[in-house]
């Protein structure tokens, strides 16, 4: 008998899964308010959300975070009551189930940083429970005349009869497809999930349900399901696309009179909003993996270790060679080897991608919300395309899209009554289209149609000339500190808080950020950054003024260095820097002049530190003026010839906008070729 | 060996649920993620019980028991109703719709392995 199970140890996974699920509850109350702003409604969407509230709550319970059940608790019980009345929610509770969720993304995030989650205020547990009342009767199912077993069609919910309708009534095919699985269908891959997803590719399922059969040889199990279609597909695509037989699809559709179209008056509403496809988007997430980046970190890590190991083999068959052994055999294994890792490597890079549609999927409540608070009318397009970056990138980008999405509905499109006055559309509009750019790089554009920035304006501001073209318009709004209300108001607010935006783009992302503005048009911001990056735990130092980094898991130690037990040898005529021998533990390691290798300046050195590397075993000491401290550095590699260089892997923004050098001492060492001779001078 | 298949369409739910009833000697565990594949593995194989959610995407746990209860196969398999919805309505329709045993979440370790010990050992009592 094990020890009993502790579920407190799922906390991590539950949060994860907790955040997908808020996620989802967003996206749905979002769909639910544009389907009734139109005139329309969509339960399916107030079904998603009541669903994604019930499993939070459920799973909050199991973990014990009271505070989330209260609260999900009573946004379930009410939204139940909505789902049951035929999916209508009033606006005013559509902004209290909001405002729930967020209540519960504050609890999640403070128990993801291992606080505590707050109890509700009274305040928002009150608005909720006053929302129940707002439920209208529980609906009726509409009159139906379709090709359907009654006992089928009594399983079906209104909205789904309604949506085949208004499938039917917009030229779509509506279909029963049936699908019996079997221990023969199951090995070859066809499963009713596997089914499920592959006609979702060229139909919209309206809905799955399991029929009893007769055993048969073809229906072993005594069960088929029948899938209720709507599709403009041909029979061949449905049966190419979902491993189907063809007598697996009989129309359900009879014909349809102008009687029952006239029963449809919101068909085309529905289908200019995609709600009904975002609910699809929640069934094909399934088979996916949630992983803590944490651990992927871990595996890299993991990956980084092989690598060193590996490079210590390499050393010691080298040296084997040298003494005569014969090491094809072995040379032939570690070639295999090395490919191995290579991919080992892309793979965990893989799998650190996200899509970027996720970066977006918390931009129409931003907007939302901006709008709300700055009375703004705005269209939101958003275009996120299949493109996946890093997940670390995608959080750095993350504040950077929302800034930019800020300043454009604070500042930069005008009120509806202004823009009236201008000859422009009432509803301003935004759009962020993403989109792959080579295999490296991802490109965002975020414009409005507001009002642009006026150049004279800015530069007057700055105490500068008018820039003369985009670049100079953005050097100037990236002036640090020109972030005055003033500004803002006069121009587009573009001068707010833009340095920071540059910084991440541009300096600690290595990325591009372009602007392009006409007065009373709009404006465009393009930004272009790489799909990975990498970030490493490292030491900054300061050696001859200049700051370096080197990763902490190179460094095997860092030591004081006792000026009056240093040994010097004297440098070789060639330029090569000179190796000082110290003492650490009684053991001499040679000790180099980092300033010399970069001839740099020696600094002020009141307490010389040096940092101790190994290089096939051995330590070696690189002499440094000053430790500066340790943090998490994103990489990025040199691409300028001029810096690239032996010994340099990359480059870094400690913070301060300056670019600074990511040394690799290990490699540093291996350069510097006078250094055995040196050694060897010494002994 | 006892052959257990856990449904719920939370994938940290069913891996608490199976977490609990490791602690079971014997025992081994099929997950699935809805109501539709469940009724598909029940097709396909045996086992020796259910532990199922109400609450799921595409057809409810009440439709997969109401399925399994009129499947000649199926009609004897002890049924676990796993629900958030504890309340006595739920459980009596839940009850009526021939489930073996209604545990309301959240649980216990200790309280789903009681349910699960009372079921198996019933039914073999009742093959006895």
């Amino acid at each position: 008998m094990t020890a009993p199970a502790d579920l407190r140890e799922f906390i991590s996974a539950y949060l994860v899964e907790a955040e997908e699920h808020l996620a989802v509850a967003n996206t749905q109350l979002l769909a639910v308010e544009a389907a009734q702003r139109s005139g329309s409604t969509n339960p399916r969407a107030v079904r998603e959300t009541f669903r994604s509230l019930h499993t939070i709550k459920g799973l909050s319970a199991m973990v014990g975070v009271e505070p989330i059940v209260a609260i999900a608790h009573r946004m379930e019980s009410f939204l139940r009551d909505f789902d049951r009345s035929g999916g209508t929610i009033p606006p005013r509770a559509i902004d209290a189930l909001l405002k729930g969720v967020r209540a519960i993304e504050h609890r999640v995030t403070a128990l993801g940083r291992g606080d505590s989650a707050a109890p509700p205020s009274d305040e928002l547990l009150t608005e909720l429970d006053s929302m129940g009342l707002a439920a209208g009767p529980i609906a009726r199912m509409p009159e139906a005349s379709l090709n359907l077993d009654p006992a089928i069609l009594a399983k079906l919910a209104p909205f789904e009869v309604d949506q085949i309708f208004r499938g039917i009534s917009q030229g779509m095919r509506a279909l029963r497809a049936e699908f019996s699985p079997s221990p023969a269908r199951a090995a070859e891959g066809l499963t009713i999930n596997s089914v499920r997803e592959r006609v979702a590719t060229v139909a919209d399922i309206v809905r799955v349900l399991p029929r009893a059969t007769p055993i048969t040889p073809d229906s072993p199990g005594g069960l088929s399901f029948v899938l209720l279609l709507l599709t403009r597909a041909t029979n061949e695509v449905l049966v190419q696309a979902g491993g189907l037989a063809a007598s697996a699809f009989h129309s359900i559709a009879r014909e349809v009179t102008e009687a029952d179209a006239a029963l449809q008056p919101s068909i085309a509403e529905v289908l200019t909003n995609s709600a009904d496809d975002q609910s699809f988007d929640t069934q094909t997430r399934r088979g996916v993996v949630r992983v803590d980046v944490n651990r992927l970190d871990e595996a890299m890590e993991g990956l980084s270790a092989l690598i060193v190991t590996r490079f210590r083999l390499v050393r010691s068959i080298a040296a084997m060679n040298e003494r005569g052994v014969n090491t094809r055999e072995l040379s032939q294994i570690m070639t295999e080897n090395s490919r191995q890792l290579r991919d080992l490597r892309a793979a965990l890079v893989r799998v650190r991608m996200v899509p970027v549609s996720e970066l977006l999927e918390r931009v129409p409540l931003l907007v939302r919300g901006l709008c709300r608070a700055t009375n703004r009318a705005v269209r939101l397009e958003l275009e996120g395309g299949s493109a996946e970056l890093d997940k670390s990138v995608s959080e750095r980008l993350f504040p950077v899209i929302v800034h930019l999405v800020r300043n454009a509905v604070d500042h930069a499109i005008e009120s509806p009554d202004e823009r009236l006055r201008r000859g422009k559309p009432e509803e301003g509009l935004l759009r962020i289209t993403c989109s792959a750019r080579g295999s490296a790089h991802l490109e965002i554009t975020i414009s409005d149609d507001g009002r642009g920035i006026d150049r004279a304006a800015v530069a007057q501001k700055a105490g500068r000339t008018s820039p003369s073209d985009n670049a100079d318009l953005l050097g100037l709004l990236c002036i640090p500190g020109l972030s005055t209300r003033e500004i803002a108001s006069t121009t587009s607010g573009r001068g707010m808080g833009m340095e920071i935006v540059k910084r991440t783009v541009v300096d600690e992302l290595g990325g591009e950020l372009e602007v392009a503005s006409e007065l009373g048009v709009g404006t465009t911001f393009t930004l272009r950054v790489p799909l990975t990056i990498s970030i490493v735990d490292a030491f900054s130092f300061e050696c001859g003024e200049q700051r370096f980094v080197v990763p902490v898991s190179m460094v095997d130690e860092i030591i004081e260095v006792d000026p009056s037990g240093v040994v010097h040898v004297p440098a070789n005529d060639d330029g090569s820097p000179s190796v000082d021998i110290i003492s650490r533990r009684g053991v001499a390691v040679p000790m180099i002049q980092l300033s010399q290798v970069f001839r740099l300046q020696p600094g002020a050195k009141a307490s010389p530190k040096a940092i101790i590397v190994r290089r096939a075993g051995a330590p070696i000491a690189f002499a440094v003026d000053r430790m500066l401290g340790q943090q998490e550095v994103v990489i990025r590699p040199v691409n300028d010839v001029l810096v690239r260089a032996p010994g340099v892997s990359g480059a870094t923004d400690l913070g301060d906008g300056r670019p600074t050098l990511v040394l690799d001492l290990v490699a540093l060492s291996v350069s510097l070729n006078a250094l055995p001779h040196a050694l060897g001078a010494s002994r | 060996m006892t052959e257990i298949l856990v449904v719920d369409d939370s994938k940290v739910m069913r891996d608490m649920i199976v977490a609990c009833l490791r602690a079971i000697p014997d025992t081994s565990f099929v997950h699935a993620s809805s109501g539709l594949e469940a009724i598909e593995r029940l097709s396909l194989a045996p086992f020796d019980l259910l532990v199922l959610d109400l609450n799921m995407p595409d057809i409810g746990g009440i439709e997969v028991l109401e399925f399994v209860r009129g499947q000649d196969t199926l009609r004897a398999l002890p049924v676990l109703i796993v629900t958030t919805r504890g309340d006595d309505q739920s459980r009596e329709r839940v009850m009526q719709a021939g489930a073996t045993g209604f545990l309301p979440k959240p649980f216990t370790p200790d309280s789903i392995i009681a349910e699960v010990r009372a079921i198996l050992t019933g039914r073999a009592e009742s093959v006895a």
